[in-house]
């Protein structure tokens, strides 16, 4: 035999087992990708991204009685009660490692969906792997806007996006203006990836709109051994509002530096991210109080929906700490996808994307304080209303949009 | 920017350079001992953070009051880490260089991967210590203490450590094995001894640039990272193997980085410290102070 005939041949068998994988793995687990930091300076995201989005399989996956689409069930019942699997990668915060990641998961472990990513630079190559290989990929908790408006017809994201939440925090400030409190110059302090950068072209624009003065524009270099000379810049404009956007590492620093340089922030609005996550608040909590963030996510408002308390008992009994921002949205995307794959009947890409664009999901069946859940075109979802909370003590207490209030802010949060 | 802003800056940066030479220094000490550059650096500056903030929470032992337990520590995880690893990679029959790059490198990533699994990846920091939050203010300058006794502790180890290289039998020897590893055997110097003590004062000083760090930094085991890639610009900066080159570098870096920002965007600042790198590459390839 010729070596091109065996090269045929071969070919030809790979085609037939290519063909033949459905029939055979039809009782098997649906396989998911889960594509997060666990390893690297934010590998704790990683770890609590594992425990959020197995909460979510294990409500998903056994019958549970709490109010979120696909509890009652055991598995996905359009597709006889097969269990949900998730296969998790370390994308290590570097986009191309993520690239890889969602390649072998989808070609190897067969992933019918993927989920991610925390970085909004891993999320932008992973969301267009996805596009490449026609699978959906759900955009849990990276919010840069740029994300949703790279016409992709896979990609879906349940939360809202640094636009919304910036427009938010704008809101707020012109309500505490008109209220006569003085809000006129305001500073912005963003690390130097795709977060950063995005987060402070939005606001840029929405200060210049709204009549406030950028008194400081520091753009630093994220993950920096000092930021001494950062947060001098940062005193010596002295803003009314300081708007950060950055992760854990350069809160811790960023915050003990200001203490060090004895600056304190007459008001920090930040875009979460590294001041919600524990590990920074273990730290540099006695520095933040009175810091106001915006949120995805109000562990405060469990009395007005139920499911909150029961996801996250479940959830700290898992990982030892409470739901939060970027926790809360990695749950949801499990179930935002769970119910797309129950209203597919198949894991096949293209329907599994029918049914995540028709998605409509009412928001008291959320963990969120979302209206509801469903997709525009470009697969954002605009009803993701973000909060403002602020941080007091230990814990966070929603202040804004006032409807969902559970406290009067507290402004100036430092005199 | 005002004067005092300016001033602000400047002193930052040289409290900052001073610490960045205490980090710098083990690694050059090696180095200019036998021709070993210490991929595992950062992770053992790492390893000295953890120590001390071990000390600090189990003990109640403040940094300063843990630092020489630290020292000591990682100067016997030096002579270890000489007797059991690099001794035998020296001993390659080719490409001795690259074998050497490898089994520190990868005794650094253990290093990381072990204190990722065992400490967790959260972040640490010693919030009670003698000198936290605590600041001296000159004119408008603000002065952290932490980092005020970091530069202090640098400028000492830096007298010390010229004192035992030029002062004391082990000083000479250390000096003699560099010069000729070879011709020391026929003095009836152990040259195993020698390079084994050599890493274990190179490590303890960075064990000691740990402790004085944690009192200020945040502690994790990707810590090294942000500061070895610093300590390898100061060393060849200031010379591959000088000790008193590893000072001047450090606080030249120290410097530039943080003038760097009074003209350029602050996402640029190590432009500055690289560009002057490449100057000093061109001008001088042996750094201001190496012997290369």
């Amino acid at each position: 035999m010729k070596r091109r005939d065996i090269m045929m041949q071969m070919a030809g068998l790979g085609v037939l087992a290519l063909a033949s994988s459905p029939s055979w793995a039809a009782d098997e687990d649906i396989v998911v990708g889960a594509i997060y930091p666990m390893s690297g300076p934010n590998a704790q995201v990683g770890v609590d991204a594992r425990h959020a989005i197995d909460t979510a399989l294990q409500i998903i996956n056994t019958p549970t009685q709490v109010d979120l689409p696909g509890a009652a069930g055991a598995g996905i019942a359009s597709l006889g009660g097969r269990k949900l699997r998730v296969v998790y990668a370390d994308h290590q915060a570097d986009p191309q490692k993520g690239r890889a990641e969602a390649e072998r998961l989808i070609t190897q472990e067969k992933a019918v969906a993927i989920i991610g990513c925390f970085h909004s630079s891993v999320a932008a190559t992973v969301g267009t792997t996805c596009e490449r290989y026609g699978v959906p990929f759900v955009c849990a908790d990276s919010s840069s806007p740029s994300l949703h408006r790279r016409n992709l017809k896979y990609f879906f994201r349940p939360a809202a996006h640094d636009e919304m939440f910036s427009e938010a925090m704008f809101d707020f400030m012109d309500l505490q203006k008109k209220q006569g409190k003085k809000v006129e110059t305001v500073a912005l302090f963003f690390e130097d990836t795709i977060f950063g950068t995005d987060s402070s072209t939005v606001q840029r624009k929405l200060a210049a709109e709204r009549g406030y003065k950028v008194a400081a524009d520091v753009k630093f270099r994220a993950n920096s051994p000092s930021l001494s000379a950062e947060v001098q810049q940062l005193k010596s404009a002295n803003a009314d509002v300081l708007l950060p956007s950055c992760y854990t590492t350069d809160v811790i620093l960023l915050m003990n530096t200001c203490a060090q340089l004895g600056y304190k922030p007459r008001n920090i609005v930040a875009q979460a991210a590294g001041f919600v996550e524990k590990a920074a608040l273990d730290v540099v909590g006695d520095k933040l109080q009175g810091m106001i963030t915006r949120a995805s996510f109000a562990l405060d408002t469990a009395g007005k929906r139920p499911s909150i308390g029961f996801v996250n008992a479940a959830f700290k009994a898992r990982a030892g700490r409470d739901l939060n921002d970027a926790s809360s949205r990695q749950f949801m995307a499990a179930i935002v996808l769970a119910d797309a794959l129950q209203r597919a009947g198949s894991t096949d890409g293209e329907k599994l994307r029918a049914a995540l664009a028709a998605t409509d999901i009412p928001g008291d069946k959320t963990i969120m304080p979302w209206s509801r859940v469903k997709f525009d075109a470009s697969g954002q979802n605009t009803f993701a209303s973000p909060v403002l909370q602020q941080y007091k003590g230990t814990g966070f207490v929603t202040i804004f949009p006032t409807a969902v209030a559970m406290a009067q802010p507290v402004w100036p949060m430092n005199g | 920017m005002n004067a005092q802003a300016i001033a602000q800056v400047l002193a930052s940066g040289v409290l900052m350079g001073l610490m960045y030479a205490l980090i710098a220094v083990g690694l050059s000490l090696i180095f200019g001992l036998m021709d070993v550059v210490n991929f595992a650096h950062g992770e053992f500056l790492m390893m000295g953070m953890y120590l001390t903030f071990g000390l600090a929470v189990g003990l109640h032992l403040d940094p300063i009051i843990g630092m020489p337990i630290v020292g000591g520590v990682l100067f016997m995880a030096g002579v270890l880490v000489y007797l059991l690893i690099v001794r035998h990679a020296m001993r390659a029959k080719a490409n001795v260089g690259m074998v050497q790059i490898f089994s520190t490198f990868g005794l650094g990533t253990l290093m990381q991967g072990l204190a990722q699994y065992f400490l967790t990846p959260d972040y640490r920091q010693i919030s009670d210590s003698w000198l936290a939050n605590k600041t001296v203010e000159i004119g408008g300058v603000f002065l952290p203490q932490p980092q005020i006794a970091g530069a202090v502790v640098s400028l000492l180890a830096f007298g010390g450590l010229y004192l035992l290289m030029s002062r004391t039998d082990f000083g000479r020897a250390l000096e003699a094995t560099r010069e000729d590893q070879g011709a020391v055997a026929l003095v009836g110097i152990d040259r195993n001894r020698v390079f084994a003590l050599g890493w274990g004062l190179g490590l303890a000083m960075v064990g000691v640039a740990g402790a004085m760090l944690a009192n200020f930094y945040y502690i994790h085991p990707q810590v090294g990272g942000a500061f070895s890639g610093i300590a390898y610009v100061v060393v060849a900066l200031g010379g591959f193997g000088s000790v008193f080159g590893a000072l001047v570098g450090g606080v030249i870096v120290g410097l530039v980085e943080a003038m760097t920002t009074l003209v350029l965007p602050a996402s640029l600042k190590t432009v500055g410290v690289y560009a002057l790198y490449l100057l000093v590459v061109l001008l001088r390839p042996s750094g201001l102070f190496g012997r290369l």
